[in-house]
């Protein structure tokens, strides 16, 4: 691959676009078969590291398949993401990437954007070929407080 | 064809235990007075002790009377608490939810508390008040408190209420094997603050009616044998539960297969909860059990508190497994709270600037789908209120008993 880093960076912003407009299979066709997906906090208030989703590609499909029969609010929601940090070791044909992370909530009835959630992302991308593939996703959340929370991953 | 205004404020063909007056849960006279009458007179759960392993941790605490605590582990391992205020200028002596302290110390001018609520430094004593002062008048204010056999930490701001045994009765006895058979600790924690009235939150866990809400529960529960089986109990004090069943959480084709793990002293896949008054849900689902407390921030606001509780025991891939059998339905991205604060900020929404009754009418033998949790708890509510939630701005006799209950 001639520019590793680029194609780590790109694959990081087209995952966010893709999420944004819920094309999750379009989403899920950037994940390796081995993808995992994990969401995690720290509670200061009772010391403990929490992990908040834990998915692998087929479990986070299966939950993306059934929305539809649940009820959900539906205020779209935007990622904004900015690339820190890619580390590519050319051995082993992976990225370890590290971006930031905003995501604003716009509410149906008027159109409001609020600040929901700020966090970071820690991806693993596997780099081979022409191609670039998310084994992993660590979203690290700052924010804690989600009010009603989201059926949609971040 | 719809009512107009004054067909639509007219009593529902009920009785009046059967449906309450919508501005119970939108008037901020009557929030005002639920914090009085209320919140300063009854045992709120703080904390579980986990949060305060050893000697001298702390834990703050909003309590939903309006005052600000903390809860310490003293140097004898006993477990108090304390108004988090510093007797001299009224600062707040502990800034971050939990910690460490052997001695609390002001950051304003210094003073220091012991763990026992003691004045043990004051700045420059001698020099400002000779010999004028009398420690012992600057001591802590302590609050009542008292654990439960699961280890949660209660606390009640009068000094005068009945203990937490007699409180508490035998509603929490439906849970006293699973949660009294190991120690346990807390592994998730997260709060929501939603525009509605804390009543609203406590009725759906009252209800199991509203599993139409949740395309999960009707899948799991309501769609399988022994559903409406169980049983409503209700206990002193507006308690009450609702017997259990095994969920079949394999008909729900968002996860994969029947959950396997155990919970000690617990049938498998077993559903049992408990919902004390004012504000208070121990919640099993076999293998993971969630605590909801609320503080209520005004008459259109509450910050809801989940814990995730597990036994300490659990090696790394039984917590694991737990948590995962936790956040799928209960977390900030699970699939039911969601639904259920949806639900009650939807309520809330409907609710302003409408006057008019809702209805707890509904009577199927105490069963799943029987309101008698609702009815329950507002009888609870009018005594304490002496006000009906039927009718709460008609003046009750005095030591009238409101016909709530039939």
């Amino acid at each position: 691959m001639e520019n590793p880093e680029k194609a780590a960076a790109d694959l990081v912003y087209r995952s966010c676009l893709l999420m944004d407009q819920k094309k999750f299979e379009e989403y899920f066709a950037l994940c390796a078969d081995d993808f995992r997906y994990t969401i995690t906090a720290y509670s200061p208030e009772a010391k403990v590291d929490m992990i908040w989703m834990d998915e692998d590609k087929a479990s986070l499909k299966r939950t993306l398949d059934v929305l539809p029969r649940h009820n959900s609010d539906h205020s779209p929601l935007s990622r904004h993401v900015t690339v820190y940090t890619v580390d590519y070791d050319a051995a082993q044909k992976k990225a370890r990437v590290v971006s930031a992370l905003q995501v604003f909530r716009t509410s149906l009835d008027g159109g409001e954007t609020q600040l929901f959630a700020v966090a970071k992302y820690y991806d693993v991308i596997a780099l081979f070929g022409s191609e670039a593939r998310l084994t992993e996703r660590i979203v690290r959340l700052e924010t804690r407080m989600l009010g009603l929370g989201s059926h949609i991953p971040f | 064809m719809g009512r107009n205004e004054s067909a639509f404020q007219e009593k529902p063909d009920f009785p009046a235990s059967h449906y309450v007056d919508t501005r119970i849960y939108t008037d901020p006279d009557i929030f005002k007075e639920e914090q009085e009458r209320i919140f300063k007179k009854v045992w709120m759960i703080a904390c579980h002790e986990s949060e305060l392993p050893n000697a001298y941790d702390y834990r703050t605490y909003q309590h939903p009377g309006g005052v600000n605590l903390f809860v310490i582990r003293g140097e004898d391992l006993k477990v108090r608490c304390f108004y988090n205020f510093c007797t001299h200028r009224g600062n707040t002596l502990l800034y971050d939810p939990a910690g460490n302290a052997k001695y609390i110390t002001c950051i304003f001018h210094m003073w220091s508390f012991d763990s026992r609520g003691n004045a043990d430094t004051i700045t420059r004593e001698k020099e400002g008040y000779q010999d004028r002062l009398c420690k012992d008048k600057l001591s802590l204010r302590e609050v009542k408190t008292e654990l439960d056999f699961s280890g949660m930490v209660w606390v009640n701001l009068d000094d005068a209420s009945i203990d937490l045994g007699s409180y508490l009765g035998e509603a929490l006895d439906y849970l006293k094997d699973e949660l009294s058979a190991e120690p346990l600790e807390v592994f998730h924690y997260h709060r929501a603050i939603v525009d509605t009235n804390y009543k609203l939150w406590h009725d759906t866990n009252s209800e199991i009616y509203h599993d139409f809400v949740h395309y999960h529960n009707r899948k799991t529960g309501m769609m399988q044998k022994g559903y409406f089986d169980r049983k409503f109990h209700c206990f002193p004090h507006g308690h009450g539960y609702l017997e259990s069943m095994e969920i079949r959480y394999d008909a729900y084709e968002g996860v994969e297969g029947q959950r396997r793990l155990e919970w000690p002293k617990a049938p498998t896949a077993c559903h049992k909860f408990i919902d004390l008054f004012p504000g208070i849900t121990y919640n099993l689902r076999s293998p993971t059990f969630r605590l909801d407390t609320m503080i209520p921030l005004s008459a259109t606001k509450v910050m809801i508190e989940f814990r995730g509780l597990a036994p300490k025991s659990d090696s790394p891939e039984q917590r694991r497994q737990r948590i995962k059998d936790y956040i799928g339905i209960w977390g900030p991205f699970g699939r039911n709270v969601h639904e259920d604060l949806l639900a009650v900020t939807g309520q809330a929404r409907a609710l302003a600037g409408v006057k008019s009754y809702l209805l707890h009418a509904r009577e199927e033998g105490f069963n799943s789908h029987d309101e008698i949790g609702m009815r329950h708890f507002y009888e609870e509510w009018s005594r304490l209120m002496n006000r009906r939630s039927s009718g709460p701005y008609v003046p009750s006799e005095p030591g009238c008993v409101p016909d709530q209950q039939r």
